[in-house]
């Protein structure tokens, strides 16, 4: 029901931008990236626009090391080098807990969300340290008066859905919750290359984990750090999902967390195609263009003007700010028609990806060549994810 | 070890207030009489305590007190529909060189749910649903002192005669999730009415409401349809358990046609093989019961 922007390095006018021309519903700004003396002008500025502000304290940045915090020291909740040895005992937990939503309601949030950590297996001691974060959170909102709804953050490695056995228990955990009214997901990729790539057995149970919360539990489910993503688990009944308008920002990895040498490459431009189901180089667009197909592969968006204004896409003004908020306004072209109705979503995903394998296989025979990001691996792999999340979730 | 034969002497000597008792029922370690105490009718329960205790493994004495912890607590459940706890308080005896547990509860005048099903066959579905929505109620009361029961099955459900409705049994055997129990270290139940949780005895600290919820779910399942949705006669324990753990039931409609498709829905959720996949609160349940309730 809601496409946040996932605030990363860089905004500009691009929050501003998406948010007039309606393709986002709100933002979720990271405190990582902001200066803590700007963050109370950020969220207002949202606000004005009437649209929904969430802050992501990135808590969980404090236990990696050496950490790429940019910002987060000057927040009051953060502390560089956290080892497991500050989550020992009640009187730490809660003074994190304490710390956190304290500073997250000097803002005016639409919800809060609670401090966490990473964690890769459901049977760790860092997931341990999740859920008693988690737990600690309940009970100091509990203690609030007229604060905004709690969503419990959960930052989840992609390796922890091997195991639907620890999958299940940890979902007996957290539902045990009464007072549990809702949560923000982020699964940290393995895969640092930015695509549509999801194993398939990791992908049905992250799906699963997101049918369970919201559409059996009722709950508000967030997907942070998402891209294409995102539309699979809000058919699955999550409620909304965040998208970047950096690659990194539309994938979670750990990496981006973490010092690194200077260095890399400028992103190539990109065209998000909302019938390929993928996001494009505009190298690959001006190939299809070429061939004649172009129309098939546009989004049926308004920005599709910039490319279908000029006399191809190569020689359009299509430029990275343009490709951005094209990008939201695609994924929201998609969001908008997805129902309450999980078969139904499902099978109407299924239609999407048959229609998308067979474009590209079009494409294919036409002598249209895509890169090893861009390729149609991610549609069997999500059509195996569904037909797996169907058998565990008994659809 | 069995229980040793306890006589009305045996009890008028043990509890001087009690003027009469007639044993009613008998099963494994345990015995019933219908008694009468200064002029009431009451339920008097004798356990085999070596039995139900493990004594090689701690003190009797504390057991015993968290035991009598436990039924203090159980005195300040307030539903309706469930037992009550009698005037005669929790104790020990010796009989026959067997250490034995007694406890009283109220007397319910009226039959057990199983034997109705058996003289009668299945319930009507608003009657259904009423059951369901008093065993709600039971199943709140004792998670508001976050306990769980362990062991709802048509046998500890009472059928009152006056048809005011149900009370169940053998609150006696609820598990405190946060410590022991007087079933401490035993597989409780009657395993046909076991949720998936409850065959995972090292999890067991984990269970919660929604151990009670499947049991009931069960029950109402039997109760609607006349069947149990994994048990026949021919059933084998290890059949059993893979049916409880992996085999979703069909449908209640399609045993009993009189049974709306709005109902199955309610029940089949009741029996999700994880708790996750129930109702994640009580009230929820008894909101998707009182909307049938409404339907019907």
């Amino acid at each position: 029901m809601a496409i946040y922007a996932q605030h990363g390095y860089g905004k500009s006018g691009k929050i501003d931008a998406a948010l007039d021309s309606g393709s986002i519903d709100g933002v979720i700004f990271g405190a990582r990236n902001e200066k803590i003396e700007n963050i109370k002008s950020c969220v207002d500025n949202v606000r004005e626009k009437n649209g929904k502000v969430l802050l992501d304290p990135q808590f969980h940045v404090s236990a990696i090391n050496p950490a790429n915090d940019r910002f987060l020291p000057d927040y009051p909740f953060y502390k560089a080098g956290r080892t497991s040895a500050d989550f020992i005992g009640v009187k730490k937990i809660s003074s994190h807990v304490k710390t956190t939503l304290d500073f997250e309601l000097t803002l005016q949030l639409d919800k809060l969300l609670s401090p966490t950590v990473i964690f890769d297996s459901f049977e760790s001691k860092w997931c341990q340290t999740a859920l008693n974060l988690a737990d600690a959170s309940l009970d100091y909102h509990a203690s609030l008066q007229g604060a905004p709804p709690l969503l419990l953050s959960f930052v989840i490695g992609e390796e922890a859905l091997e195991s639907r056995n620890e999958l299940d228990d940890f979902l007996d955990q957290l539902t045990s919750w009464e007072s549990m009214s809702g949560a923000y997901i982020i699964f940290s990729r393995e895969d640092y290359s930015y695509s549509q790539r999801f194993k398939p057995e990791r992908l049905a149970n992250a799906l699963y984990l997101n049918y369970v919360l919201a559409s059996i539990n009722g709950l508000e489910v967030i997907n942070g750090f998402t891209d294409f993503c995102g539309l699979l688990f809000r058919s699955v009944g999550s409620t909304a999902f965040a998208s970047g308008w950096s690659q990194g920002m539309r994938q979670f990895h750990t990496r981006s967390f973490t010092k690194q040498k200077p260095g890399g490459q400028q992103p190539r431009l990109r065209y998000t195609s909302a019938p390929l189901l993928n996001s494009i180089l505009l190298s690959e667009l001006q190939q299809i263009y070429e061939s004649g197909n172009l129309d098939q592969v546009l989004s049926g968006v308004p920005l599709d003007e910039v490319i279908t204004g000029a006399d191809s896409p190569e020689s359009s003004d299509w430029n990275a700010p343009t490709s951005e908020l094209h990008h939201w306004e695609s994924l929201k072209l998609i969001e908008k028609q997805i129902g309450e109705e999980v078969p139904e979503n499902l099978s109407v995903l299924d239609e999407r990806i048959a229609t998308a394998q067979e474009l590209y296989l079009m494409l294919k025979n036409e002598g249209v060549v895509f890169g090893p990001q861009t390729r149609p691996d991610h549609l069997e792999q999500w059509s195996e994810a569904i037909e797996t999340f169907r058998e565990i979730a008994s659809l | 070890m069995p229980l040793p034969t306890i006589t009305e002497g045996d009890i008028k000597a043990l509890i001087p207030q009690i003027s009469s008792a007639v044993e009613i029922g008998h099963g494994g370690q345990r015995v019933v009489f219908r008694a009468t105490c200064n002029g009431q009718p009451i339920a008097l329960k004798f356990a085999l305590l070596s039995d139900t205790f493990k004594p090689d493994h701690e003190d009797l004495e504390v057991a015993i007190l968290r035991a009598q912890r436990e039924t203090q607590i159980l005195r300040e459940c307030t539903s309706p529909h469930m037992v009550k706890l009698g005037p005669i308080g929790m104790g020990t005896t010796c009989i026959a060189g067997q250490n034995i547990l007694y406890y009283s509860e109220e007397f319910i005048d009226g039959q057990t749910l199983n034997d109705w099903l058996r003289s009668d066959g299945p319930l009507h579905a608003k009657e259904v649903v009423r059951l369901g929505l008093q065993m709600c109620s039971a199943i709140a009361d004792l998670w508001s002192l976050r306990k769980i029961h362990r062991d709802i099955k048509p046998g500890n459900i009472m059928r009152r005669s006056d048809g005011t409705g149900y009370v169940l049994l053998d609150a006696g055997l609820a598990f405190d999730v946060a410590g022991e129990s007087i079933s401490a270290g035993f597989l409780v139940g009657t395993m046909a009415y076991f949720s998936p949780e409850q065959f995972d005895y090292t999890n067991r600290r984990a269970m919660d409401f929604r151990s009670d919820m499947f049991s009931l779910g069960v029950t109402l399942y039997e109760a609607a349809t006349g069947q149990h949705p994994f048990f026949t006669p021919t059933t084998t324990v290890t059949h059993l358990f893979s049916k409880i753990m992996k085999q979703n039931p069909v449908p209640p409609s399609s045993i009993n046609s009189a049974i709306p498709a709005t109902f199955d829905k309610v029940i089949l959720r009741m029996m999700g093989k994880s708790p996750h996949l129930r109702y994640r609160r009580i009230e929820q349940l008894r909101d998707a019961l009182a909307q049938l309730q409404e339907d019907l």
